[in-house]
């Protein structure tokens, strides 16, 4: 059986390469940290198609990230839910912050992430999959009576290998509201640019502005229960289009391979970078 | 409850931490220099038409989210590309110093791209201006030796 340590063993042997842009990925986190003083803005939504007596729903988050300097990025979340025959409602905040110990370049990437969540159980952004709670099917109305603040912890360990990105992510969550245990998950994802190849002339749509790549995420179970049973388990193809140097379109179809998965989860995202945001802040404000 | 993969956690956090401690507290590198060797080194890339646009993009994908469009860095802090002391460096030295960085002061090395893509992308610098109009034609070229070493010929 192939396992992982057989895997990281072979991923210190080939040496770093290319990357440092920004990976396609919509759950998983490489270990690539928004520039010091830039702000990037993202629109997000997750669609959820039901299985059946379930409803549909679209569940969009905005997201505001900011490079607090070159260790450090912090991460806003502010998400919403709405559901077919249901109603539309907010649901919840999220603030995140990423920490990347080692500057250099490694054959293996480490990125420390801490998250707090104040969410509801309405919440259907499905950022991260974890324990094997499934979600719940009741009314909106129901589902926002009850509140969650949690928080969550990611090892993230993450590579460029030749034109590649491969990117692991381990998660664990404890719900301060209710006695869960910890729960766990996580995701794995790899992705790399169509073509490595550089035209001279400018192109919009052209194999060097696209991205592609792989996803692959879910919860495995908590401290009370772990394992695989009643987990929900996701593989989501990526595809990412560099519409300028600012800005981002990103898509991707999860289809679930469990039956406590939805049958499919459409995801599709719009960034855009602000550069030197930091110091544009300062002057608008008069000071250096 | 099982506590083991907790602490295995907590463990990898701790030790993480620490590393991400001992990093920080390095001192930046404060002399940033290319050898002689690699500072003499000329452009094969020079004389390719190309070479500058395909640099252009190669910048704007992998350079411009710290230096910026127009290569200032005014906004976010890194170094300014137009400047007389950029521009005065061969193309050489700036070669070397996109291939090796400087992650001590927050320039990350670019060994990874391909060879000509790191020339094409210096071969770009040298298109950037100074807000007085100086740059690559004013301020570097026309000089014999920076001290970094001899600049490159043919351009």
């Amino acid at each position: 059986m192939f396992n992982i340590w057989r895997l990281l063993f072979l991923l210190l042997l080939v040496p770093p390469a290319f990357a440092q842009e920004d990976a396609p990925y919509f759950v998983t986190y490489d270990h690539h940290l928004e520039e010091p003083g830039n702000l990037e803005l993202e629109m997000n939504t997750t669609t959820g198609v039901p299985r059946k007596g379930q409803r549909a729903y679209v569940a969009p988050f905005a997201e505001l990230q900011y490079g607090v300097n070159r260790w450090w990025t912090s991460e806003l979340y502010l998400e919403g839910q709405s559901t077919a025959g249901d109603s539309t409602l907010f649901t919840g905040w999220r603030l995140e912050s990423r920490f990347r110990p080692l500057a250099a370049e490694y054959p293996i990437n480490p990125v420390l992430y801490l998250e707090y969540e104040n969410v509801n159980e309405a919440s259907r952004i499905q950022k991260e999959i974890v324990g094997k709670a499934p979600l719940g099917f009741e009314p909106n109305s129901e589902l926002r009576q009850t509140h969650a603040h949690e928080l969550e912890a990611k090892l993230i360990l993450s590579s460029d290998v030749r034109h590649w990105n491969i990117a692991e992510n381990f998660i664990v969550e404890r719900n301060l509201s209710e006695s869960e245990g910890f729960e766990f998950g996580y995701a794995f994802a790899t992705s790399r640019r169509l073509t490595q190849s550089v035209s001279p002339r400018p192109c919009h749509f052209c194999r060097e502005n696209l991205v592609a790549g792989l996803e692959f995420y879910g919860g495995l179970g908590s401290t009370q229960s772990f394992g695989l049973q009643q987990t929900a388990h996701y593989a989501a193809p990526v595809l990412a289009w560099a519409l300028t140097d600012k800005s981002t379109l990103s898509f991707s179809p999860a289809v679930g391979l469990t039956r406590h998965s939805n049958p499919v989860l459409l995801r599709a995202g719009y960034s855009y970078e602000i550069r030197g945001f930091r110091n544009k802040l300062r002057r608008f404000f008069g000071s250096h | 409850m099982n506590y083991r993969p907790l602490s295995i956690t907590i463990l990898a956090f701790a030790s993480l931490a620490c590393l991400g401690i001992a990093q920080t507290a390095k001192p930046p590198a404060d002399k940033w220099e290319a050898p002689a060797d690699a500072a003499a080194k000329p452009n094969p890339e020079a004389k390719n038409p190309d070479a500058a646009a395909v640099g252009r993009k190669l910048y704007m994908r992998t350079c411009v989210g710290c230096h910026e469009e127009d290569g200032s860095g005014k906004d976010t802090g890194a170094a300014n590309l137009r400047s007389p002391e950029v521009q005065a460096q061969s193309d050489g030295a700036l070669f070397w110093k996109v291939s090796n960085g400087n992650t001590a002061a927050g320039m990350p090395s670019f060994a990874s791209l391909p060879e000509t893509d790191r020339w094409d992308v210096v071969t770009f610098l040298r298109t950037l201006k100074d807000a007085n109009g100086t740059g690559a034609e004013g301020s570097g070229q026309g000089k014999k030796d920076s001290p970094q070493g001899p600049k490159s010929k043919g351009r």
